[in-house]
């Protein structure tokens, strides 16, 4: 499996993930390197039916549909880049991919 | 509490500053020390006791960066429940640990603020990604530490390291306040000086917890008995951990073990998890693809800096991303969306998922034939040459082959040393049945006891 320069654009672009020329063939080297590695799965005859297995409670409990305190020390204007009355502030969006 | 054991444990963590294993600045760590020790409660059962907290899991007291450059500086506005749970049974936060960024490595390299040094060997890493949390209780700096295990985390850098690492089933422990990497593997575990000492941390931080759907509903792990022997257990060792390529000396101190859980009474037969060659791969699928998805918060807009100057929010996003993140987890954001993409999914993620689904069968065969513990041992090698294996990603997630199983089961594993060779730890694996951690516990105190964990194997 390769995985080419433009396709490690692509994804870039899907995981909102800047990547630098410089750095573009290493990573799709190493991407195909990893990729090439987890393929081995596929010598494992695929069972459509299988379920996947997840750990944890079978079903997920229910609380009290009741309204409790923010259990927050302070708020986000402490701890976020920019805000601004009770809003996160940030450039305007330029254009909808 | 006087100001006096704070000005200890301060100084006893700054004693190893060589390390790099502490992310907290001095003088912020002792001005909590001391206003944690006027406010303990004296009749906790962790009065006093120390205990550094790895960096990915949210402490009111310290900054949450989890080693890196995106959280920078962040202040998380509350106590993961573990903490809170230590501090309410009078433990003293002492600080937060380096690790590898976002929990994602093996060697405790990947840190945006350095890499952690081993405490034995200055040219060796001290294993990861709770490096330097098992740096801490491997210097003498503090009986425990908090750690987070996704693949191996808590283990294997304590059996780099010659210290005892705890990871509990999945659902033992809340992850309320564990900054997430993948969801379904991820653990809170303890590494301490000792088994009696990770237990007793594990005691405390354990039980149901109403903010974490995916923690059980069960009562905290109570602390077992110190055994007599060993008589009655009944241990498997799945061959396909004992491969013929294994570091002869590390096999050499499994031996050892082995012969002396026997010499305890234990019940000792071979038996085989065929599917434990593919776990490493569907492991660096699963882990990757939810890594892409919970790292997706971290953008420039809610919390850390904004790299940025760009006047539009998604050039906002992605240089905020691009620059805030380390290679290894821009690398794994890569990997992980690429096998949620479309086209690839079925390739990749749902065989992965069907892979963990045999895993976990292939566990449950081998426990309904009678076997109560599986033993292994914990890495392939002792601690390798920092650098060695920076370049090649697939070597590096290699060193975690004998631990990502336990959390693809969801099983509690226990890695405690059982040797040395050239000076450097090896450590052994316990791997227990699901929420029977008290069993898996019993068997390493008995463990303990009896191996000569710093003898040449």
């Amino acid at each position: 499996m390769s995985v080419t320069r433009d396709e490690v654009l692509r994804i870039a672009r899907l995981a909102e993930l800047d990547v630098d020329d410089d750095t573009l063939p290493e990573l799709a080297e190493q991407m195909s390197r990893i990729l090439d590695y987890v393929a081995q799965l596929s010598a494992v005859p695929a069972n459509g039916a299988m379920k996947g297995f997840v750990p944890g409670p079978d079903a997920i409990r229910f609380r009290p549909d009741e309204v409790y305190p923010q259990p927050l020390a302070f708020g986000p204007d402490e701890f976020a880049p920019a805000f601004k009355e009770g809003f996160f502030v940030v450039p305007r969006l330029d254009q909808f991919e | 509490m006087s100001d006096a054991p704070a000005k200890a444990v301060a100084d006893r963590l700054l004693k190893v500053k060589r390390l790099n294993a502490l992310l907290t600045p001095p003088k912020d760590l002792r001005k909590s020390l001391g206003a944690q020790a006027a406010a303990a409660r004296p009749t906790g059962v962790l009065y006093g006791m120390p205990i550094a907290v790895k960096d990915n899991i949210c402490t009111l007291e310290f900054t949450t960066s989890c080693g890196s450059r995106i959280l920078e500086g962040y202040r998380s506005p509350y106590d993961a429940t573990a903490v809170a749970r230590l501090k309410a049974a009078g433990a003293l936060i002492a600080g937060k640990t380096n690790c590898d960024e976002f929990a994602m490595g093996s060697s405790t390299e990947h840190s945006a603020y350095g890499r952690v040094i081993h405490p034995l060997d200055k040219t060796r890493v001290p294993g990861g990604s709770s490096g330097g949390s098992a740096a801490l209780v491997a210097a003498g700096a503090v009986p425990a530490a908090l750690g987070s295990d996704t693949g191996g985390s808590v283990r294997q850098p304590a059996s780099f390291c010659g210290v005892v690492g705890i990871k509990p089933t999945y659902g033992r422990v809340s992850r309320y306040g564990l900054v997430a990497f993948g969801s379904s593997l991820d653990q809170i575990g303890v590494l301490g000086r000792s088994v009696h000492d990770a237990a007793r941390v594990l005691s405390v931080i354990s039980g149901r917890d109403p903010r974490d759907a995916t923690c059980e509903d069960r009562d905290p792990l109570r602390l077992p008995t110190v055994p007599e022997s060993l008589q009655g257990f009944v241990v498997g060792l799945p061959r396909e951990y004992f491969p013929s390529e294994l570091d002869p000396a590390v096999r050499r101190a499994c031996e050892r073990a082995v012969r002396m859980m026997k010499e305890q009474g234990a019940a000792v037969r071979e038996v085989s998890l065929p599917h434990t060659p593919y776990a490493v791969p569907a492991y660096y699928v699963l882990a990757p693809a939810e890594a892409s998805s919970n790292l997706a918060r971290f953008d420039g807009v809610r919390y850390g800096p904004r790299f940025n100057g760009a006047a539009d929010l998604r050039a906002l996003y992605r240089s905020t991303r691009g620059q805030g993140f380390g290679a290894e987890v821009r690398r794994r954001i890569l990997v992980g969306t690429y096998v949620l993409s479309a086209g690839y999914y079925d390739a990749y993620y749902r065989r992965a998922q069907q892979m963990r689904a045999l895993i976990a069968q292939d566990f449950r065969n081998v426990f309904d034939r009678g076997v109560d513990l599986l033993f292994t041992p914990t890495t392939p090698t002792p601690a390798f040459k920092a650098g060695e294996k920076l370049s090649d990603p697939v070597s590096m997630y290699l060193s975690d082959i004998f631990t990502v199983t336990a959390n693809l089961a969801g099983l509690p594993a226990i890695s405690l040393p059982i040797g040395r060779v050239k000076g450097l730890p090896i450590g052994g694996q316990l791997i227990g049945q699901a929420f029977l951690e008290e069993e898996m516990l019993e068997a390493a105190y008995a463990l303990e006891r009896v191996v000569p964990a710093t003898d040449e194997a």
